[in-house]
Formats: C-alpha cells, sequence, structure tokens
C-alpha cells in the first residue's frame, strides 16, 4: 500500500513532471507560468533573473498623499501663493478650482544630498539619503477607487490580482508556516475598494494577501467552543479519513494537497501568535517605533503594524503590504486632503511618521535592508491650487511622488521632475505601470514574463505596458 | 492631416538621377521598404495598423490615415508625406537615417507609374485571422467508429472512445452505482442525495438503466437544479448585489436577475431565448432578465469627477464592461481587447468594437420599473396599502399633542432640562411631556401659523455632526410644502457632502434613509432653513435621522423649529417638552398611547395594529417591482477612439456586428431597442458559428470541471484548442436540434458512459494526460464554495430551502466603503442555499471564499482549484462548521439514538452516502464516546471524500 508519506516525496518528482505533460498543445498557456506544487503553493521559485530584493514592505498610503506638502519641493509655488493659476483647469475632480497654495510645511534640506523635504515628515525626512525617489508618477485615473485598483492592481477595474498575488504566485514564500502575502490594514480601516488591494482575481485563491495585524489576528486560527482534547481527536479522525481515502485513490495529486494543506495550517496556528506577539520587543523598540505612546492611540497600533511588518519579514514572508490610512471620510482618515489639508495631515503625518521611519531604520540595522525591498505609494497627487472656497486640494493624477529603498535601490536620488507648480509630470515621466515595472524588476521578475491566460488575453501586472525605471537601481 | 507638400522641386531634380526604365517593385522598391520600414511595418509589427510587406495590406493601409499609397498619385500618397515631412518628429522613420533622395524619388515614380504590386511577389503571407476553427460554420460531423464497441452507450462515448483508442488508452472501470447518484445529485442540484434518495435508487437498480434516468428526470425537475447551475452563469456575467468600486454601495435591487436566471434554468428556458432576453428582454415582458446587461461595476455619479475627461471615461468604461460582457458569455469572444487597437489575435478590429457599443449605447446602469403583469398587479396592490397607510398617518396625527416650546411655557418648571436628577421613572409618569426624540420619525404639531420660512436648529445630538433624512412641513390642509420640487429652497450652517449619500438637496427631496440625507458640518449642532415659495398656514413639522431604522446615531436631542413670514422668527416648537432619552419607553410611536384616554387608546391602538400589517404587507408586495436591469435612452453617437482615448475621437460609427461574422449593420437613427433586438437576432442563431458552441461547452465543463475547450471564454484564435473538436460540434448540433434544450444536453451527458467512468487513476493514462482531458477517467474535482456549504447544511439538517427575494447576509453591511464585518453564526435567512447570499462584490465569504469563490471584479469562465492551509483553517475552525457539526450531531441521535455505532453508521450514511466501513468504525468509536458526535460531524465535513465529486 503506497504510504502517504512518500507518495507526497514522490509527487513532487514523479507526478510533478508529468502534470506538464500535455497532449492538447496548450503548452503556450504553460510555458510563461511557474511551476506550482499542488502540496505546495508556497514553496520558494525560481526568480527570471538573479534578484536584488528577496522581500518587500509596500507601505500604501491611501487617500493620495499631496506631493506638495511632502517631497516635491516647488518654490515657484510659494511665489504664486494666492494667484490664480494661468490656463489652468476651471474644474478639477470634485469641483471648481481655486488659486494656488504654497506648500502648507516649511522645506528644508536634508542629509548629505540636501534634499528638500517639508516639515510635515521630519523622521522620514532624515532618511533621504537611503531613498530614490521618482517625482514623475502618473495615475490612469482621478478618481480613488480605480486609482487605488491601478496602484495595487495595475488596473483601474475591479477583479484583477493585486502587486502581492502577483509576487507569491511567481515567488511562493521562504516561510512554509506563514502565508506568503500578508496585508496590514490601518488601525484605522480598510483602504478604499477594501480587499481588492490584497485580492488574487482570477489568480488561485493561494496567493490572495491574508490579512493581519497587531489589532486582528488571522482568521479561524482556532474553533470555538472546543477542548483542545477534541480539537486533537478531530484532527486525528480527520487525518485517518483522510489517508484511507487517498489509499483508496492512490495517486491523487489534489487529495495529497489537501492533507498537506491541513499540516500547513496546523504549523500556522502555531507560528502566526508567535509572530503577532509583540511582548517579547524590548522597550527600547517599542519606544523608537512609538508604539508605547499610548497618549496618540492610532499612532501606537500603527506602530505595532510595522513591528509586525518588520517581525514577518524576518521570518521569510515574501510580500508585506503596510496601510497607513483607511476609507473615504472627507479626509478624516485617509490622506484626501481636499478642505481641511493642514489641520487634517498634521493628524496623519503624526501617525505615519515616526512609525514608518523607525521600521526602516530599524531593519536597516538588523540587515534586513539588504535583502529587501521598501516601497512607499499613494495612488496620485494633488493639485497645486486649493479648491474654491476651501482649503485644500484636488485629486491630481498627473504628476506626483512614490519612492523605494533598500535591496537593490541606488539611495539618495530623485528622478523625474513636476513642472514649476508641481502639477504635471513633465521630465521623465513614468506611468505607474513603469513603478510596478520596477518592483517586479528588484524581485528578479520581468514583467513581460509574468503572466497568466485569463479570457483570452495573456494579462500582466503591467498590461501592454512598463518600463523598468533603470535610473534608481543600484548598480 | 498631414500638410501637402511642394516637393516639385525635388521631384524634378531627383528625377534626372533615375533611369528611365519603369520601377520595378521587386528590383527597386521593396529593398527601400526593407531597409526603412519593415521593422514597424513588417511580419512583426504593425505600427499603426500599418503593414507593407504584403501587397493586399500594403494598399489597404494603417488604421488611421487610410489607404497610404494612391496608384498615380504619388504626391498624395500619405506614403510619400510621412517620408518627406519637413517636421522631424512627424517625418518616417522616426530613427535612423531616412530613405534618400534618390530613394524617395523610386518610391514617387513607381507610384506615379501606378504602384504595380506585382502578385506572388511577396516573401510573407498574410495568416488569414478566419481560418480557425470556431470562427467555421458547425461542422456536422461523422459518429466515428470504434474498437470496444461495448462501451459506449450513446454517440458522445462514440467520439469520447475513439480519441482514447486514437492515444491507445482505455477508459476507466465505471464507478459503482451509488458514486454516480452522489456525482449526479452534487453536479446538477449542488447537493448530496439523502438516504431515501440512496436507498430508493439501491431499490430501482433491479431495472438497471431505467433507474438512472428516472434519477435524472427527478434531479431536473427539481427547484435545486436551478440554484444550482444558475451559479455556473452567475459566475461568467460577474452577478454582484453590489455597485463595486471604492464605495461599493449596495445594489439593491440586483436580485431579481439572480432569480431570473434561476427560474430560466429551472424552467428550461430555450437557449436562444435566455439570450434574447438578457439583452432586450425588456420588448417581451422578461424584465428582470437585462439585469445582465449592467452587472459590472460602476462608478456612480457623485464618485465621477465632476470635470468632462473623467465623465467620458466613466461612460466608457461602463459601455465597455456591457460589450465584454456579451462578447464573453454568448461568443467566447475577448471583443473588448479591440477597444485601444485591432485585436491581436482575433479579426476584430476597433472600428468592430465600437460598432458593438452602438449597440448598447442607450444603456444606462439603473433600476427599472418592472412591468411583467406580476409587477403590475403588486404594485397597484402596493399604491392601495400605501394609501390605506397614509389615511392612517393621517388619523393618528390627531393623537399627537401640540409642542409647548420654552417660550409658552416660561411660568412653568422645565422639568426635562433643569431637573436632571429626577429619576427616569418619574419623569416618564410625567403624562405632560411628549415623546422622546426618536431616530426613525419626530412630529412636532402646533397650532396654525402663517409662514415663508422656517429654520429647524439642532442644540445637540446623541453623538457627531447631525444628519437628517427628511425634513417636511405640512399645510392645514396636509400637504408637504418643503418638498423641493414645489421650490421650496434650502440654506444651512454648513454640510458634510458625501457625495450620494449626504447632500443638502437630500433634506427636502422626497426620499428617506440614510442614503439620501443630510449632514451638518459641526459636531453636536447645525440648522437648516426653508425657504418656500409662498406663504403658508403650517401646523405640523414631520423629521427624522433614518426612516429606514438602520442608524441612530447623530440624531438631533435637542432641537427648535422658528417660522418667519417677515423679519421676526417665532418659536413653535422645540424638545424642552419631550420625554429625555433616559426616560424613554418602549412605546415607538410618535406619541405616547399610555397618554391617551381608553378610548383613545383602544382607536390609536386598532390603527398601530393595522399599520404593522400594512407595512409588512407593502414591503413584499413592493419586491420585484423594481430591479437594477438598466435603463434605456436615446444613444450616445459612438466615435472610433484613437487609444481606447474619449478625448481622441476618430470617425463615428453605426451598430453593426464583428465584420468577419456577418454584416448586420443598422441605419444610425435605428431606435435603442431596435438596436439591442438586432444584435439579439444575430447572436442567438443557429447560424452564429459561435453561439452554440460556446454553451455547448459551458455545459460540459459543468459536468466534468473543464470544458471542451479550456477557455471558456475565449474560442479566438488565442485560446485552447478543443480537446474533442468533433465531439464539441456534435454537442452544439444537439443543442441546437433540441430546440437548445440545456436539460436535453445534461440528460444525454450524465447517462453517458464517459461521465459514468470512475476516477481511478492510472498511471499509464495519466503519464500521457496527466489532467485527463481526454477523459480516460472521471476526473476528480472538488465541490465549489456554495456546494460546500450547501452541503454541510443539507447534512446538518439546517438547510433553509425558502427561494428568490433579497439575498441573506454574509457581512453585517450589505455595501458600503468602510470594510465588511463577516457575520459567523447564522440563523434563518442564514441558513439559505448560498446563492441567495447578498454578494458583496470583491468582498469574499470569510469562510468560503478562500475555496476560489469569484468576486464578481471579473468575469470567471470557470472556477480555479486552489489548495490552500487558510482553507483548512476556515474549514477546521469557523463558527459556521462547528455549529453545523453540533446540529449534525443533534440530528443524528434524534434519528438513531444513543447507539455509538448506529450513530456513526448514520453519519456516514447522510455525510458520505454510505456505510462505514469496519476500521473507520473502530477509528471513530473512542473518538464519539469521548468527545461527543459533533467531533465526528467536524472530521466529516473536512474530509476529501466529503468535499470531492466522487
Amino acid at each position: 500500500m503506497l504510504s502517504r508519506r512518500s507518495f507526497l516525496a514522490d509527487s513532487a518528482t514523479a507526478l510533478g513532471s508529468i502534470a506538464l505533460v500535455n497532449l492538447l498543445g496548450t503548452d503556450r498557456l504553460l510555458a510563461n507560468r511557474p511551476n506550482i506544487q499542488p502540496d505546495r503553493p508556497f514553496a520558494p521559485r525560481e526568480s527570471h533573473h538573479l534578484a536584488k530584493a528577496k522581500n518587500v514592505v509596500v507601505i500604501f498610503c491611501a487617500g493620495a498623499v499631496s506631493q506638495l506638502e511632502t517631497w516635491d519641493y516647488k518654490p515657484e509655488l510659494i511665489k504664486h501663493d494666492g494667484q490664480p493659476l494661468k490656463d489652468g483647469p476651471a474644474v478639477t475632480f470634485q469641483g471648481p478650482a481655486g488659486n494656488l497654495a504654497r506648500p502648507q510645511y516649511r522645506f528644508r534640506q536634508r542629509g548629505q544630498t540636501g534634499k528638500w523635504v517639508s516639515d510635515l515628515i521630519p523622521h522620514l525626512a532624515e532618511l533621504t539619503d537611503d531613498i530614490a525617489f521618482i517625482h514623475s508618477l502618473t495615475s490612469k485615473s482621478n478618481t480613488h477607487g480605480p486609482a487605488e485598483n491601478f496602484l495595487s492592481t495595475g488596473t483601474p477595474l475591479d477583479g484583477f490580482p493585486s502587486l502581492g498575488a502577483w509576487v507569491s504566485y511567481a515567488l511562493g514564500s521562504e516561510n512554509q508556516n506563514l502565508p506568503a502575502y500578508v496585508a496590514i490594514p490601518d488601525p484605522r480601516g480598510v483602504p478604499q475598494n477594501g480587499s481588492n488591494n490584497w485580492g488574487p482575481g482570477f489568480l488561485p485563491a493561494a496567493f490572495q494577501g491574508t490579512p493581519l495585524s497587531s489589532k486582528e489576528a488571522i482568521r479561524h486560527l482556532s474553533p470555538p467552543r472546543v477542548t483542545a482534547e477534541s480539537d486533537l481527536a478531530a484532527r486525528t479522525l480527520l487525518q485517518r479519513m483522510n489517508e484511507r481515502h487517498l489509499q483508496q485513490n492512490p495517486g491523487d495529486f489534489k487529495l495529497a494537497a489537501r492533507i498537506a494543506s491541513y499540516e500547513l495550517a496546523a504549523r500556522m496556528q502555531l507560528s502566526v501568535p508567535e509572530i503577532t506577539n509583540l511582548d517579547t520587543e524590548p522597550a527600547h523598540i517599542l519606544k523608537s517605533y512609538g508604539a508605547d505612546d499610548e497618549s496618540n492611540p492610532i499612532r501606537a497600533a500603527f506602530a505595532r503594524n510595522c513591528i509586525l511588518a518588520r517581525r514577518l519579514i524576518e521570518s521569510g514572508v515574501r510580500f508585506v503590504q503596510l496601510f497607513n490610512g483607511a476609507y473615504a471620510s472627507g479626509g478624516e482618515l485617509n490622506w484626501d486632503g481636499h478642505n481641511k489639508l493642514k489641520e487634517q495631515y498634521d493628524k496623519h503625518a503624526a501617525v505615519l511618521d515616526q512609525p514608518t521611519a523607525a521600521l526602516i531604520t530599524d531593519m536597516k540595522s538588523r540587515g534586513l535592508l539588504d535583502e529587501t525591498l521598501i516601497v512607499w505609494c499613494t495612488e496620485f497627487g494633488r493639485m497645486p491650487f486649493f479648491q474654491k472656497g476651501a482649503k485644500g486640494r484636488d485629486h491630481n493624477p498627473d504628476g506626483f511622488t512614490c519612492w523605494l529603498t533598500g535591496a537593490g535601490v541606488k539611495p539618495g536620488v530623485s528622478h523625474g521632475s513636476t513642472d514649476a507648480l508641481g502639477q504635471k509630470a513633465v521630465e521623465d515621466v513614468q506611468p505607474l505601470y513603469d513603478f510596478n515595472a520596477t518592483i517586479l524588476h528588484l524581485l528578479g521578475l520581468d514583467h513581460e514574463r509574468l503572466t497568466f491566460e485569463h479570457n483570452g488575453i495573456e494579462r500582466r501586472l503591467t498590461n501592454v505596458e512598463g518600463h523598468v525605471i533603470r535610473e534608481i537601481l543600484s548598480a | 492631416m498631414f500638410r501637402v507638400l511642394a516637393l516639385s522641386g525635388l521631384a524634378l531634380c531627383t528625377q534626372l538621377a533615375v533611369s528611365a526604365a519603369s520601377v520595378d517593385f521587386v528590383r527597386d522598391v521593396r529593398p527601400i521598404f526593407q531597409q526603412y520600414c519593415y521593422s514597424c511595418h513588417g511580419a512583426t509589427q504593425q505600427k499603426s495598423g500599418l503593414r507593407l510587406d504584403i501587397k493586399s495590406e500594403a494598399l489597404k493601409g494603417g488604421g488611421g490615415y487610410g489607404p497610404s499609397i494612391l496608384a498615380g498619385n504619388a504626391s498624395e500618397s500619405p506614403l510619400i508625406e510621412l517620408v518627406t515631412h519637413d517636421d522631424a518628429d512627424s517625418r518616417m522613420p522616426p530613427e535612423g537615417q531616412g530613405p534618400s533622395a534618390v530613394e524617395i524619388a523610386t518610391l514617387e515614380r513607381w507610384i506615379d507609374e501606378g504602384a504595380i504590386w506585382p502578385d506572388g511577389v511577396d516573401l510573407a503571407t498574410l495568416e488569414d485571422r478566419l481560418d480557425h476553427w470556431s470562427f467555421k460554420p458547425v461542422s456536422d460531423p461523422e459518429v466515428p467508429a470504434v474498437d470496444g464497441s461495448d462501451w459506449p452507450r450513446g454517440t458522445i462515448d462514440r467520439f469520447v472512445l475513439a480519441r482514447l483508442e486514437q492515444e491507445g488508452l482505455i477508459p476507466a472501470p465505471p464507478a459503482d452505482a451509488v458514486a454516480w447518484l452522489r456525482r449526479v445529485t452534487l453536479d446538477l442540484t449542488g447537493l448530496p442525495p439523502t438516504g431515501k434518495d440512496v436507498s430508493e435508487f439501491l431499490r430501482a437498480l433491479k431495472d438497471r438503466e431505467a433507474a438512472y434516468s428516472a434519477v435524472v428526470d427527478r434531479l431536473l425537475k427539481s427547484p435545486r437544479y436551478g440554484e444550482r447551475w444558475a451559479q455556473h452563469w452567475l459566475d461568467v456575467v460577474r452577478y454582484a448585489d453590489t455597485h463595486g468600486f471604492e464605495v461599493n454601495t449596495e445594489r439593491p435591487q440586483a436580485w431579481p436577475y439572480r432569480d431570473y436566471v434561476i427560474a430560466a434554468m429551472n424552467d428550461d428556458t430555450p437557449y436562444d431565448r435566455f439570450i434574447k432576453e438578457q439583452i432586450v428582454g425588456d420588448a417581451t415582458g422578461e424584465d428582470a432578465a437585462t439585469g445582465f446587461l449592467v452587472t459590472a461595476s460602476v462608478l456612480l455619479p457623485g464618485q465621477i469627477g465632476r470635470d468632462g475627461p473623467s465623465m467620458r471615461l466613466a461612460r466608457q468604461d461602463a459601455l465597455d464592461e456591457i460589450v465584454n460582457n456579451i462578447g464573453h458569455t454568448f461568443l467566447g469572444l475577448s471583443v473588448g481587447c479591440a477597444r485601444c487597437h485591432d485585436h491581436k489575435f482575433d479579426p476584430i478590429s476597433a472600428k468592430d468594437y465600437y460598432s458593438m457599443q452602438s449597440f448598447v449605447a442607450g444603456v444606462e446602469y439603473k433600476e427599472r420599473e418592472m412591468h411583467s403583469r406580476q409587477a403590475e398587479a403588486s404594485r397597484k396592490e402596493a399604491d392601495s396599502l400605501r394609501q390605506r397607510m397614509a389615511e392612517i398617518d393621517k388619523q393618528l396625527i390627531r393623537f399627537v399633542p401640540f409642542a409647548r416650546p420654552r417660550s409658552e411655557r416660561n411660568a412653568e418648571a422645565l422639568v426635562s432640562e433643569t431637573n436632571t436628577s429626577v429619576d427616569a421613572q418619574a419623569l416618564a409618569r410625567d403624562l405632560s411631556l411628549r415623546q422622546v426624540v426618536s431616530p426613525s420619525v419626530n412630529i412636532d404639531c402646533f397650532a396654525p401659523v402663517t409662514a415663508k420660512r422656517l429654520r429647524f436648529t439642532v442644540l445637540a445630538t446623541n453623538s457627531l455632526e447631525p444628519c437628517i433624512d427628511e425634513l417636511e412641513v405640512f399645510n392645514t390642509a396636509g400637504e408637504n410644502i418643503a418638498i423641493s420640487n414645489l421650490g421650496t429652497t434650502v440654506t444651512t450652517s454648513g454640510d458634510t457632502t458625501v457625495a450620494n449619500r449626504h447632500e443638502r438637496r437630500f433634506i427636502n427631496d422626497g426620499e428617506y434613509g440614510n442614503s439620501r440625507s443630510w449632514m451638518s458640518n459641526a459636531v453636536g449642532k447645525g440648522w437648516v432653513e426653508l425657504e418656500f415659495t409662498e406663504e403658508h398656514e403650517i401646523t405640523r413639522v414631520m423629521w427624522g435621522r433614518d426612516r429606514e431604522e438602520k442608524f441612530k446615531d447623530r440624531l438631533a436631542s435637542e432641537y427648535r423649529i422658528e417660522v418667519a413670514s417677515g423679519e421676526d422668527w417665532r418659536l413653535v416648537a422645540d424638545s424642552t417638552d419631550r420625554l429625555p432619552p433616559s426616560a424613554a419607553t418602549k412605546e415607538s410611536t410618535p406619541f405616547r398611547v399610555s397618554k391617551l384616554d381608553n378610548d383613545e387608546k383602544q382607536e390609536a391602538n386598532r390603527l398601530l395594529e393595522e399599520k404593522q400589517g400594512l407595512h409588512a404587507k407593502i414591503k413584499s408586495a413592493e419586491r420585484g417591482q423594481i430591479a437594477f436591469a438598466g435603463t434605456f435612452r436615446k444613444p450616445d453617437d459612438i466615435h472610433v477612439l484613437a487609444r481606447g482615448d474619449p478625448e481622441r475621437p476618430q470617425q463615428p460609427v453605426v451598430p453593426a456586428v464583428l465584420s468577419a461574422f456577418g454584416d448586420v449593420a443598422l441605419p444610425d437613427e435605428t431606435a435603442e431597442q431596435q438596436r439591442r433586438e438586432a444584435l439579439a437576432l444575430w447572436i442567438a442563431s443557429a447560424e452564429n458559428p459561435l453561439t452554440a458552441r460556446v454553451m455547448a461547452n459551458r455545459i460540459w465543463q459543468g459536468h466534468f470541471g473543464i470544458g471542451i475547450v479550456e477557455t471558456a471564454n475565449d474560442f479566438g484564435r488565442n485560446g485552447a484548442k478543443p480537446s474533442h473538436p468533433e465531439l464539441l460540434d456534435w454537442l452544439a448540433q444537439e443543442l441546437i436540434r433540441s430546440g437548445w434544450s440545456i436539460k436535453h444536453m445534461h440528460r444525454l451527458i450524465v447517462l453517458s458512459a464517459t461521465y459514468r467512468q470512475s476516477t481511478a487513476q492510472n498511471m499509464i493514462a495519466a503519464s500521457k494526460d496527466a489532467d485527463a482531458r481526454l477523459l480516460w477517467r472521471y476526473p476528480s474535482r472538488r465541490l465549489e464554495a456554495e456546494a460546500i456549504r450547501d452541503c454541510m447544511l443539507a447534512v446538518s439538517g439546517q438547510l433553509n430551502l425558502t427561494t428568490g427575494g433579497p439575498g441573506f447576509n454574509l457581512f453585517k453591511q450589505r455595501g458600503g466603503l468602510s470594510g465588511f464585518t463577516p457575520i459567523e453564526s447564522f440563523t434563518d435567512d442564514g441558513l439559505r442555499r448560498m446563492i441567495y447570499a447578498h454578494k458583496v462584490r470583491r468582498e469574499r465569504d470569510a469562510v468560503f471564499g478562500a475555496f476560489d469563490c469569484p468576486d464578481a471584479g471579473q468575469s470567471t469562465p470557470r472556477r480555479i482549484e486552489s489548495t490552500t492551509p487558510i482553507q483548512a483553517l476556515n474549514l477546521l475552525n469557523s463558527r459556521f462548521t462547528i455549529d453545523q457539526a453540533e446540529a449534525f450531531a443533534e440530528r443524528v441521535q434524534a434519528e438513531v439514538g444513543e447507539d455509538v455505532s448506529e450513530q456513526i453508521r448514520h453519519a456516514y450514511w447522510i455525510a458520505l452516502s454510505r456505510e462505514p466501513m469496519h476500521d473507520e468504525i473502530i477509528d471513530a468509536e473512542p473518538i464519539v464516546r469521548q468527545h461527543g458526535l459533533a467531533t465526528l460531524g467536524r472530521a466529516l465535513f473536512n474530509s476529501s471524500e466529503f468535499l470531492f465529486f466522487p
């Protein structure tokens, strides 16, 4: 009788190879696909080329952070404060345009590179020597929903695989006891489009992001109303049932994969509580992130999420998406500063700044940035003028800033630029496709080769677009 | 477009250099093309749609420019203009050295001499994009001869066996009878056979064949069949009960389309009619069917930018979704690829794509009143019920006491505001106080007063900024004069605007509920002022926070109502004479019944009771009167858009079918409905090579987990090739022959020897065809998410078989942007079949979503089957599983009593349709004794045998 162990061992070789045999000439569909072992969907897989980065943390700022209040220094805008923008649009996303408005925070030069960064984010501003800024990104939509889809999934439409899903589909994960891809929602709530930002789209569900935060653990880690003894009894019984069933259906890969998935689940039950338990973090670490400061409970909760992100990466999780900012709320819960930009940004930056900066510094000091890419991004930028009758800026998909740091990234560069007032990208214009192509490239993936056939189209994260932004890659 | 250049001088001097012999294409011209043009306009690339290495293509020209070579007229030929353009940015080729003056002169002479391009000299051949199996008429294939002549039960089997024999493979032995019964029951109804089904079948088996077909007849007649097979269809059309995108608002009237699909399946609506109804059911009284047109995610008006480009793009996206849905679903073509450029693989041009858009360019994503006879009848009924309701409300008004605002009571003790130490019960007994402020509706009555303006001022709230869903002001004739369509205008202290939810205009728009309400911009305060078109004698104000009774926050707990006809304001009502919230009683009426005398009380109670009954009746009569099935208006003018960009319209188009497949084209003035009718007729035709094939394949896929064509939404040249092309054609013909009966196809398939095979592995066959695409066995596959949930409920005895209507909740929210909290424990409605769940787009069910349940973002032609640890955690540990395991235990115990081995036997029988083996009883017994039957149930629900088709 075939034992399950030996079957599983064989399956990787014997059945694994015949699974590719195909009489029907659909090899074209398989040519570009990673070879996924059904019983080990998260097994690490080869990249297309030598990867500079093995893991990623994406810090996703929902609501569209104003480039003009943060990273994109525009002295001309200070000069023209209060004046109308000549030949500017009369109406933008939310309504009539008002006059040009100076940045609401003072800019200063920072670090060796002398990069101008605003006082809104003093901790992050200290890190500019390590960062590669892209000041000339453009989006395809000026509406949060489609634009966050575009940033997360490469298309403004609903239902496409997220960047993290593509990456875990392509590369699997180093740690088999944790999900390959973890999404950490903001303590204030989910971003716009919710789980579409970490959804699998049409990729197998195995590759979706698993939401997990310091506030909320993975669901269904343990059963309600069941004692440990009877839990163990049920699993033992189940295991016998499934092994017997496999013996009666020898060679059925799917059945073997199911058994393996229960084993993986059991390991996950042990490792997830371990990873989310921050009690083992020393006091100075908690302090450096701001996780101990209960005077700002939102910051403390976000800081704990940042620590969690580091711990996940330390454990070999492939892709961590860390959200800062929640859903549409008139700018109260995210970066959507239409009306009271300064008032709201003061609050939001206090949450973002110190914990995020501590995350990067902490990871750097532990050597994690040698293999980890950190991405800071937002779905689009904001207009150089205020909205009529308001103290805030409207949506602007034509020129905004995101940045990268860590493995494979050239430190201390600023790539591309917007016009003198920061309205439109004019130099080295990079659609977000390029941004995504660059992230994949750093992970050793060719965005044109990472495909999945769906509804007659070899889908890619970058559709039919995308150019790697080589100027920000380290040598 | 191009500037015509004065080139005569250049032409003149170069002519001198060229020999007098006439230009030869192969010798003189092609080398120039090869050197300068083919890298962008040859075999590998055809930029701007121009290809210069094949005669027919070169003379046709490129997409945006028309013919580039005008024989006999070099100076007018775009080709010459482009290579001689004086603007370097526009000149071809864009990079590198261009053709020399001599070479240009050669080209000019060649064109002027008639652009002679001999036939048969081209080095490349044009691939015929129409030369593709699925674009050819459906054949009438000959049924093949086979060696193993005792195996086939029908034609299907002959096709399958012939293919197996070709590869030297043999079919698997048949599955045992009960395995087939379980398989076919799961397959046709999504539920396991009951114990009774199994024993009856075993008894009937002595008649052998008749027993099988009797089962199939029974299953196809069961309403459970439609509930199962409609899900396959809803996957393809990405049906959901929310609008998608960031706000993901509820789409509360989407379900009539879902119910239509279920009914159409159950009625075996001929497939050609099924198509027509979904495209143009409004013409034949099948209103809900056109829900098909508007199943996609859509940006609601408030989410679209106010700028022109945003609005045009949103409209284009909305139309694109309709064209895609039609293309994928009925034709198996990815028509949408041609939105930005001619299709890369299939014979679909951008012009074809926009011509298709033109058929549906009058469709709007909106709710529509249904006009079926049933809808009309219940509408009438609802109207008369509402009339009665209004009468009752009028009669109830007389029990509402006049408000006595503070100014009128200056001498009295102001109990509610000053004396907070008085205990609540004592206050409640104070009958001089009016009813406590309610989140649903409040009535303030006062003696008639003349007013041109009315101001409602909020002084305090129970939380946050105040929100009011509607402010109504009644004159002495009982008419609401506040409503905006009478011209009443509104000013406020300031608004929190959330488009389509909280807007100033919603305060007097005549519509109730949080999603049509006004919200102040200040915490705990704000005012609204109404100005009527003329003076009125008013006597009553009605207002509420949310008359749909979902929200209780943001309630104006303290307020004043003032009126003015000239400059002076007069207080007519306020909250000071109302009971404070701490003293609220159980009464939820706008007045206090306890305050009335006995006669009044009796009368009021009678009316209130009747009102309650009416409320329920109205709700049920209103069901199904409206469906999110699209509205139809004068179609937009559609143009080809350069690169799909709405800001770059090119030539206008008329409604026309894909030019490679037909020549139906309608004049521009064709009315909206006629456009959709013409489209439906063309698709739902036996002559259309794709329609029947695509559906026959979907049916086959439903039964085997994978279609004869693996890419069920793509029968184009980029799609997978059919594993059994002749069989597919035979099935398509059979579908047409049967009068497009889907149930006929089910019967043929599930009774075939092919379907009756066991799932037994065969290493030799597997080494040739691992996925069993040639059907040397019944392919092993897991149940889908919905079937797993439904089966658990069926087995636990908890399944609620109520059909139709609004979906039950999987989440605490039915739509919205602030995240979805899963419901963990289900009762009543929540125990219905999962197809009746309120489907939140993009939000996968917390337990079953991990089983590759589609999220209705994009079309799902076939369910992927992945296996993940999250599935295991969900199915082992969710509250749902534990609840059902416990219910299962109770059921088993109730049915067989306390004997443990009997219980185990019965549990296996119910869950797996078989008796346990001796070893299995030995395994289970000590565990059941020690930990109870629920432990066995939990294991059974997680067992591979339970989760897989046998």
